[in-house]
């Protein structure tokens, strides 16, 4: 039972919920498909229940929805400026869904457990490949051929063009794999590492008796408590790193070879 | 007179456009974040140069040769990715630190 108890990756299993089989794909509705649809649930009803009698003065529920808008625009507006506008939209979805994903996953005491989906590769690669060849797609569509510029820098002499063309090539194709594994590991990590520490308590308690009780109240929990806060920190800033860098990399599309 | 208003709506909105925003103070997420980016983006172009070098490998068979200079050439540009990274930070810290409304 204490094996079952403190094993840190018990939680990021993926357990079937009801079986879907078509043809020979597995279109099984998993618990981590569930807290995806959640997540786009909760984003989806809580725009429109702030939203549904917008005022002037804004209340309560709209400003947290305005200013939760106005700080993925203001992202936006940081690094793209005026072209950033019509995608907006876009960076907007990309944020509010792993933000809303990695909240989610934070919430204790949910019956079945909470499930973090930004904890897997199948999601935040997916996320992060979209990405990728979004970029690909518009700069292509926006500068056709000259997009191949995006791999040749400006004021560099010739003979270290050929290597510097190499290590851009290199730095463009390592996008989607930074991206999806930061995000991947960082929510990995961060809750392997709260589970593991919570495992300490029961066993103290069990190995020391009161003594064990007495360091685990005085010592695990504090850090325990502001580990989690520090998680909640991540979760935001994951969100907040991967909107950054779309924005980034879009620039790159909009604008290749320069600034 | 709907007219005149949307026009003035539409002016003052893309003067509100124009304008930068105004610096915000600094705060440690922003630092943190920048950090998770070096961090990532140095250990992917590694990763990127081992898989490259292995797949070259492995359809050329030039084992181990391709491995040894893709993995080179990642870890160089895993340099540069946080160099790159770095020096724009700095730039911009500078800049916030020279403008005559830095708070900093």
């Amino acid at each position: 039972m204490l094996q079952v108890a403190t094993d840190p990756m018990h939680q990021f299993k993926v357990v079937r919920l009801f079986e879907l089989h078509v043809g020979d794909w597995d279109l099984s509705f998993t618990n981590s498909a569930l807290f995806m649809v959640l997540g786009v649930l909760f984003i989806v009803g809580f725009f429109a229940l702030a939203l549904a009698r917008p005022k002037t003065v804004p209340g309560r529920m709209q400003s947290m929805a305005e200013i939760w808008y106005q700080f993925v625009a203001g992202i936006v507006k940081d690094v793209n400026h005026e072209d950033g506008k019509p995608f907006v939209p876009l960076i907007f979805t990309i944020f509010s869904f792993i933000f809303v994903a990695n909240i989610l996953g934070m919430i204790p005491f949910l019956p079945g457990g909470a499930f973090t989906t930004t904890s897997h590769v199948a999601v935040t690669g997916t996320l992060a490949i979209f990405t990728f060849l979004l970029v690909i797609v518009i700069g292509v569509w926006r500068n056709g051929f000259k997009f191949l510029k995006v791999f040749v820098p400006s004021g560099v002499p010739w003979y270290i063009l050929w290597f510097v063309i190499l290590i851009e090539i290199f730095s463009f194709l390592s996008r989607p794999l930074s991206l999806g594994m930061r995000l991947f590991a960082n929510m990995l990590g961060g809750h392997v590492a709260l589970k593991v520490f919570a495992g300490f308590i029961p066993q103290l308690v069990i190995g020391l008796g009161f003594i064990g009780a007495a360091m685990a109240a005085l010592l695990v929990m504090p850090l325990l408590v502001s580990i989690t806060a520090l998680e909640v920190l991540v979760a935001f800033l994951q969100a907040y790193v991967f909107a950054i860098l779309a924005c980034v990399y879009l620039n790159d599309a909009l604008h290749p070879g320069g600034h | 007179m709907g007219d005149d208003l949307n026009e003035r709506i539409a002016k003052a909105q893309a003067e509100l456009d124009a304008q930068a925003r105004p610096s915000k103070k600094s705060m440690d997420g922003p630092g943190m974040g920048l950090g998770f980016r070096m961090a990532a983006d140095f250990v992917a172009a590694i990763i990127v140069g081992a898989v490259l070098g292995w797949g070259f490998d492995a359809l050329l068979h030039t084992s181990p040769w391709g491995l040894i200079v893709c993995l080179m050439v990642g870890f160089i540009t895993g340099v540069w990715n946080v160099v790159r990274t770095a020096q724009a930070a700095n730039k911009e810290a500078a800049n916030k630190a020279n403008a005559p409304d830095g708070k900093s």
